[in-house]
């Protein structure tokens, strides 16, 4: 039985009212009143509080938002929409928001406004200077991803290779094992799964509604949900089992799974001997590496990592490790290995296309527009050194390596850098080196609000459209989550601009126009939104009417095959074990376990680990004043401890702690020092303490989320693991002690 | 007449607190009012641990002790079971406030007690509320009692339920889903 616990909600409620301008709410009656009279349209639109894409319906009342609904059957989020959506639709009326273009003036981060035509102008001016001097390979374009084909059309023309998205920030070592072990980033079958082991990946923290229905299925009808995570996450709370895990250790863990269905002649022998390349040089490699191995490095027993992979095996191939996001795959020296064990796990189980377990991903053909050819420059080598010889030759170009941009900048490398729609002081390792960024000849950002990298590196700030106001080409909604039929969502214009702001495709315009680039984006987005659509044979009337539109042609299951043969997207066509790429590079080919960087030795030492809270995406929703509200309500932004660890510091619930590291680089060292209330908890290893990944915003002008909660960011140098450039931020280790400001 | 009522798992439910800000929007609220809460609770010792999440709202009871205590009647029971405030009637003396044993009214900036509606306005037509069709995990059920046809009857027959803090006598229209049920 529950019992209710009196709390202070009258004085947080008064407080509330009396601190409250509510320029949103209004009172009942007259709302109720209006509500009749007033006009209210449906829009259909997909949300921006992460990458998701889930489709809902925007109602709008007398030109004001009103509410979201999800759109019922898109494959994303059935119908259904988390927090975030809420929040970040919500703060279209942000005053945080930048409304018009803005020029840096003079010291201390002050800006005045400036006009488009003189922005353009002068953008215009700088950036031919530094094209003509340097070659247009000295401009880059950072941005979070998506909307690429702008961007990539204005640096075909200058001649620029460098287009940098934050995946290395994020996930690169998983798409790039994936892609080179089989060119293909397959999904997690749950709607027909019996068995699905998370490990890394928490659908109900990092939400997306449409996993987490389908996981609340397939418990219903027996399925197994397994979660192996540090801390007892989100989705950790619905599982049939948590199994905390040392962190750090994955691959360990991943190799006994591995070991295990080898030496016990589990796995898919067909399947191995058919489409599998490697397995030899994989099993050589990991012989001896046993469960009894692994336990003794991961901390979960032995006979549990059998006991897994039996389970796994009986129910392959309705059965599967899943793939994971960024839980793990930009936080160790073995986050590529990771990826790959998991690969092999998955190969093992021979679920690879097969319905329960992983499935590729359908996809709409799309259309695309016939422009005519321009006559363009030739790009030299990319300045990240992403997929470059005696560079970074692993790397996957198509991503790039993010967290370096400040020392592009001081090598002379990149004279000018374009960030859209991203952040990197914020999302990327040592804030205070990415401030660098500020270094670069010219520096334009692209945002919607006044987010650290806008205030602290931009040297001209060029707003957005918020999403709710933009009208963008259709999507696709695949990946993450199997789903037998394409779908295609759109986004339209649900609000008119409320302020001074563009749509990317008209700063573009606006941009090359200026610089003296004739008809470079010679379309509307309308003109190239039906051009996507017209082999689909929708309209775009259509598009507007459903909001998610499912086309018939189903994925079906099966390994790739032409002529008789495996035909998968890598050079054998099979799955491959070792990757080529990385023994031509002097690496092993198969993973083998590597142990983590560093590791926790003292009492008042812990390994900082991180994951995402259900109500916050990042910086992107940070300073969202709903969101933040509910962070609030929760003590969101606490640093989580483990109990036992906890009560040797001395350290009780709600205690302010200061939390320090030294963030190298090579000779030098910096020392960090934050302080944060802390969570003591049951629900953590204790090896690590854990943050979530919202917050610890510094711009002073986005002051709803203005230094609360610390981010793990603060506290990790800007390194790249060399094989995948992602940035290993778990390699770290924080002191903590009690006390502080 | 209906008899309006709601079922609540929280065993589903994952913490995300979409419910409250779904809520939000329909009724056009501030950040800092809201009208369903979470309770978090972790159970044992690690690693043999649990968490428990409870959402929890205005309880619609039928014995309500907001509406006994408040001197002006603001706050009543309407026929198919919601209890109400009329903002006319009110005189922002909080006895409410004070009187209900679940905690959840907030006062909001024009001094009025606010709480969960069951969306009066939006469910007589077979509208349902938004924390109920926002949630991915189906954590609620919204429904009439009266119709044995309605999911909410079908899942109260199915499963073993409970009302938070039945002792107080206050009858609520709020359901909770017994763990294992």
């Amino acid at each position: 039985m529950w019992n209710i616990s009196r709390r202070t909600f009258l004085k947080a409620g008064i407080a509330a009212g009396a601190a409250c301008a509510a320029p949103v709410a209004f009172d009942f009656k007259s709302f109720v009143k209006g509500s009749a009279e007033s006009q209210v349209d449906r829009i259909p639109s997909t949300c921006n509080g992460c990458s998701s894409n889930c489709a809902m319906f925007v109602y709008v009342k007398n030109g004001r938002l009103w509410k979201l609904e999800g759109i019922p059957g898109a494959m994303r989020n059935e119908g259904t929409l988390c927090a975030r959506a809420y929040g970040v639709a919500a703060d279209i009326y942000n005053p945080d928001r930048i409304k018009q273009p803005m020029k840096r003036v003079g010291e201390g981060n002050q800006f005045a406004p400036i006009s488009w035509e003189q922005a353009f102008k002068e953008i215009a001016e700088k950036l031919t200077k530094i094209i003509d001097k340097n070659t247009g390979n000295s401009v880059a374009w950072m941005a979070h991803g998506g909307k690429e084909t702008y961007a990539q059309m204005l640096l075909d023309e200058i001649g620029a290779a460098t287009y940098i998205t934050h995946y290395s920030t994020c996930f690169t070592a998983k798409t790039n094992a994936w892609d080179k072990m089989i060119g293909a980033q397959l999904t997690s079958d749950m709607d027909r799964s019996n068995y699905m082991l998370f490990a890394g990946r928490n659908y109900a923290g990092a939400v997306m509604p449409g996993a987490m229905r389908r996981i609340m299925r397939a418990k219903k009808r027996g399925a197994k949900i397994i979660v192996v995570d540090p801390r007892l996450c989100e989705l950790a709370k619905v599982a049939d089992e948590w199994i905390p895990i040392r962190p750090g250790t994955d691959l360990a863990f991943f190799l006994g799974l591995a070991h295990t269905l080898i030496i016990e002649k589990l796995y898919n022998a067909d399947f191995v001997a058919k489409f599998v390349f490697g397995f030899e040089e994989f099993w050589n490699a990991n012989k001896t590496f046993t469960a009894d191995k692994a336990a003794a490095i991961c901390d979960i027993p032995a006979d549990k990592i059998r006991s897994i992979a039996r389970e796994m095996a009986r129910n392959a191939p309705a059965s599967f490790l899943e793939p994971g996001y960024h839980g793990l795959h930009n936080h160790y020296v073995s986050s590529t290995q990771i990826a790959q064990a998991n690969v092999i796990v998955n190969a093992l189980l021979g679920n690879f296309y097969q319905h329960g377990g992983l499935m590729p991903s359908a996809a709409p053909k799309f259309g695309k527009l016939s422009l005519p050819k321009r006559l363009q420059p030739e790009k030299g080598p990319r300045a990240d050194g992403a997929g470059v010889r005696n560079e970074y030759p692993t790397v996957e170009p198509g991503r790039g390596i993010a967290q370096n941009m400040p020392e592009l900048i001081a090598q002379g490398k990149i004279k000018a850098v374009f960030i859209y729609h991203y952040n990197p002081l914020r999302t990327a390792p040592d804030p205070e080196y990415q401030k660098k960024i500020a270094n670069a000849e010219l520096v334009v950002s692209i945002p919607i609000d006044w987010n650290e990298t806008s205030v602290y590196a931009a040297h001209y700030i060029l707003p957005e459209h918020y999403f709710l106001e933009r009208l963008e080409t259709p999507k696709s909604l695949s990946g993450n989550i199997a789903y037998d039929y394409p779908q295609v969502v759109m986004r339209f214009p649900a609000i008119k601009p409320l302020h001074d702001t563009k749509s990317l495709l008209d700063i573009l315009k606006g941009l090359t126009a200026a610089m003296k680039i004739d008809d470079l984006f010679p379309f509307t987005v309308e003109e190239e939104a039906e051009a996507m659509l017209r082999p689909l044979n929708i309209s775009i009337a259509k598009m507007k009417e459903t909001g998610c539109y499912e086309l018939p042609d189903p994925v079906r299951p099966g390994f790739p095959m032409i002529d008789g043969k495996p035909a998968g997207n890598s050079t054998t066509g099979k799955v491959e074990f070792s990757i080529g790429a990385f023994k031509l590079h002097g690496r092993q080919g198969v993973p083998v376990w590597i142990p983590p960087l560093v590791s926790p030795k003292e009492d008042n030492e812990f390994r900082l680990i991180h994951g995402k809270q259900p109500w916050h995406s990042h910086s992107v929703t940070s300073d969202s004043r709903y969101l933040m509200a509910i962070s609030d309500s929760y003590h969101g932004s606490w640093l989580w401890m483990n109990s036992v660890r906890a009560e040797k510091l001395g350290i009780k619930n709600g205690d302010t702690v200061t939390v320090e590291a030294n963030i190298r680089y090579g000779e030098t060292s910096r020392k960090v020092s934050k302080t944060i209330p802390v969570k003591v908890t049951e629900m953590l290893h204790p090896e690590c303490v854990w943050v979530p990944s919202g917050y610890g915003n510094f711009s002073p002008q986005a002051k709803f989320g203005y230094q609360k909660g610390i981010n793990y960011n603060d506290f990790a140098a800007a390194r790249v693991e060399p094989l995948s450039g992602s940035c290993m931020v778990q390699e770290v280790i924080v002191t903590i002690r009690k006390g502080g400001k | 007449m209906p008899h309006y009522a709601m079922l609540i798992d929280a065993a589903r439910c994952t913490g995300c607190a979409a419910c409250r800000i779904a809520c939000q929007m329909q009724w056009q609220l501030p950040p800092e009012i809201f009208f369903n809460r979470l309770e978090f609770r972790e159970q044992g010792k690690y690693p043999h641990v649990q968490q428990e999440i409870v959402p929890v709202q205005c309880m619609h009871c039928d014995h309500p002790p907001c509406a006994t205590v408040c001197p002006t009647q603001a706050t009543y029971k309407r026929d198919d079971g919601l209890v109400l405030i009329d903002e006319s009637k009110c005189i922002g003396c909080k006895y409410c406030v004070v009187a209900c044993p679940y905690d959840v009214r907030q006062v909001n900036e024009r001094g009025i007690p606010e709480k969960c509606r069951f969306c009066a306005g939006h469910i007589e037509n077979g509208g349902q509320p938004p924390c109920v069709t926002t949630c991915m995990n189906t954590v609620r059920v919204f429904g009439d009692l009266d119709d044995p046809d309605s999911e909410i009857s079908r899942q109260m027959k199915e499963k073993n339920v409970y009302r938070l803090a039945e002792y107080k006598g206050t009858k609520p229209r709020v359901f909770y889903v017994k763990n294992g049920g």
